[in-house]
């Protein structure tokens, strides 16, 4: 039983729900995660139960019928799906940030023909930004969108994008002055709806772990969408709103690393209690206390740390420093936690009877995606220096 | 004696109970004899009792079928109580009360039954009473046959279906080795078991309204009941004793020359000790 951590640290709202969504986690997706990851099926049952709690509404405002919720309740919420299985917070994170950026930067236009569609939900929603050629250089990307009448004509191809088989709206982000200099100021949003003429999803990604949830290749070929599809109504912004949307992807991914760890953790200290060698349980021996209480403390910070970056989002302002920090220090720890889970098990960890072997293949995910560590870094380096001008 | 009203509304009063974890590990649940106590588990919170989520559950969809009434929740014992009624708020229904006061701290299951029936004749007119088969700390499953008693209305327990028949409930019992279907007139205490199957999760929404709403509070003045009614003193059933039985194992090994001998001096082992 892992210690209910969300009630000591959220307002009373916000733990109730998080408490909430822990229970549900520990009865209905704790037993069936490996089995559904194994065979690497999309979690219909769990996606359902995620809807009808209402978890797919939690970040649009109330006047489209969502819950707004603060961003620290959904750090908790993402903190309990992945304690479960990780995937459930991948399912649930670009469909928040989409919706987010929709609600933040979309127009009045887009955001009713969007939002409230968000919140049952009618539709699902996608981030495409990588490339084949282009991941951590988000501002590399070849992906052009070209005026045409009252259309703009898209071209182009996307890399692992989450939730690619079942959106039924993606934020495509791509280049309407491909000569822009410095090159962000030529970038575009699309809301792209699928179904039309030169739109196709590509593959779906075997991958070593975040299974369950499809990861996919999209191709533009002389696509053609509707000028009020442009978010915002304005070329040249997009690489600010993506980004923006991106402090509440990494605060997503940091709760992930939270949870993870939280449940490799769970495990070991119970594994060290029953699990006797030279005489007596092993929680006993020194090595393997240093051990648990540097894995606790850990994931202790990195949960401090992840909520205090929600809380800087909650208020408004430019927050990149402060998920940055959360997403690095959070992920980095859990594949940390991760091994030392395994080192605690031994031998048994590395058996697929145990979901040790898939916190293991999940953890490495999280260091990669929406943003690597070094990029995270880099944003942090940025950071610091306009905060300290000399 | 509160009448059943005449229209289809329904009001339901649910009777939940917060208790301690019964997922508790072993290594942390203590008992302090002296005080004849459970000691709190550090750092595990109580929970609502397991069977009782089922009980609101089923006055919920009661009410939905009905098309209009009222779920009203009370909970007796402390404010972290409140808790468990914010459990059924969440869950769907209307109003709660907590039944909370210093002298409540130590008194037995009829003690118990006394404090709800009393508070349920001053919440007024009610169709159907629901619990939990029984709580998970204790056990007795006694409170609804109390709280029936004292009301002067019929009980039926262990229910794994309820179904309204105008002013009456049609009730499918579970029995050790089958099933029984009863119907009883309203108003009626029904107890409700796990085979009802499962509650609902408390939607996002439902657990942002539950907590705007007011839990009501009531003391033992409240409800009428006298200090000499109530704590360790008033108990029905005075507890003498609260332990924790010592667990011994021992290992011994069966000798036998052939695996028939092993078997055979291992069956007579097993009789002796009246094991089998």
């Amino acid at each position: 039983m892992a210690r209910d951590f969300a009630a000591d640290i959220l307002d009373p709202i916000a733990g109730e729900i998080v408490t909430n969504v822990g229970r549900w986690v520990d009865r209905e997706v704790k037993p069936q995660a490996s089995e559904f990851e194994h065979a690497d099926v999309y979690p219909d049952p769990l996606v359902k139960g995620m809807s009808e709690m209402g978890l797919f509404g939690i970040k649009i405002p109330e006047r489209y019928g969502g819950l707004d919720l603060s961003f620290e309740c959904y750090a908790g919420v993402c903190m309990e799906l992945a304690r479960g299985w990780m995937s459930l917070a991948g399912i649930i994170n670009t469909h928040v940030l989409v919706g987010y950026t929709i609600s933040e930067y979309g127009t009045e236009e887009q955001r009713q023909k969007f939002l409230p569609r968000l919140v049952e939900p009618e539709i699902r929603c996608a981030l495409t930004i990588t490339e084949p050629d282009a991941g951590s250089d988000a501002q590399a990307i070849k992906t052009t969108a070209r005026r045409d009448g009252d259309d703009y004509v898209i071209n182009g191809q996307k890399m692992w994008v989450t939730n690619g088989q079942r959106a039924g709206v993606y934020l495509a982000l791509t280049k309407t002055d491909p000569t822009a200099e410095p090159r962000h100021r030529g970038m575009s949003a699309f809301l792209v709806e699928p179904g039309i003429a030169g739109f196709s999803v590509g593959k779906k990604f075997d991958k070593l772990g975040y299974k369950g949830v499809e990861t996919t290749e999209l191709s533009f070929d002389d696509a053609r969408v509707p000028a009020s599809a442009l978010l915002g109504g304005k070329e040249g912004s997009g690489f600010q709103h993506v980004m923006s949307g991106l402090e509440v992807g990494r605060i997503n991914v940091a709760g992930r690393g939270v949870g993870l760890a939280q449940a490799a953790f769970d495990d070991a200290i119970r594994y060290a209690q029953v699990r006797v060698a030279f005489g007596r349980p092993i929680i006993e021996h020194q090595a393997q206390q240093i051990r648990l209480a540097e894995m606790a403390t850990k994931i202790r910070a990195a949960r401090l740390l992840t909520f205090d970056a929600a809380r800087k989002k909650d208020s408004g302002v430019r927050s990149d420093l402060d998920a940055g920090m959360a997403k690095l220090f959070a992920t980095e720890m859990c594949q940390e936690v991760v091994l030392d889970a395994m080192r605690i098990h031994g031998g048994v960890s590395y058996s697929k009877e145990l979901p040790l072997e898939r916190y293991y293949r999940d953890a490495p995910l999280m260091v990669i995606a929406e943003g690597t560590s070094d990029i995270q870094k880099i944003v942090i380096a940025r950071a610091l220096q306009r905060e300290y001008p000399v | 004696m509160r009448r059943r009203r005449p229209s289809e509304s329904v009001n339901i009063i649910v009777c939940v109970k917060q208790i301690p974890d019964p997922e508790t590990p072993a290594a942390s649940f203590k008992v302090d004899e002296a005080a004849k106590k459970v000691i709190p588990a550090q750092g595990i919170a109580p929970v609502v009792n397991p069977f009782d989520p089922q009980a609101t559950e089923a006055a919920l969809r009661l009410r939905d079928a009905a098309g209009e009434g009222k779920v009203t929740v009370i909970s007796l014992g402390p404010d972290s109580a409140r808790d468990a009624i914010k459990h059924a708020l969440a869950m769907g229904a209307d109003e709660g009360v907590l039944l909370n006061d210093p002298s409540f701290e130590g008194i037995d299951n009829f003690q118990t039954a006394v404090a709800l029936a009393k508070a349920i004749q001053k919440i007024g007119a009610f169709d159907l009473i629901l619990m939990g088969r029984s709580a998970a700390d204790w056990d007795m499953g006694v409170v609804p046959a109390g709280v029936g008693q004292l009301l002067g209305v019929p009980v039926v327990t262990v229910a794994k279906a309820i179904e309204r028949n105008g002013g009456a409930v049609k009730v499918d019992r579970v029995l050790d080795d089958g099933f029984q279907t009863v119907e009883t007139p309203l108003p009626a205490v029904v107890s409700v078991s796990n085979e009802f199957g499962e509650p609902r999760y408390p939607q996002l929404r439902q657990i942002m309204l539950a907590a705007k709403k007011t839990v009501q509070v009531w003391g033992a003045a409240d409800i009428g009941m006298a200090a000499d009614e109530l704590g360790a003193s008033g108990r029905w059933l005075p507890l003498d004793a609260l332990y924790v039985p010592k667990v011994e194992s021992n290992v011994e090994i069966i000798e036998g020359e052939t695996p028939e001998e092993k078997a055979r001096n291992l069956a007579q082992k097993l009789r002796a000790a009246k094991l089998i």
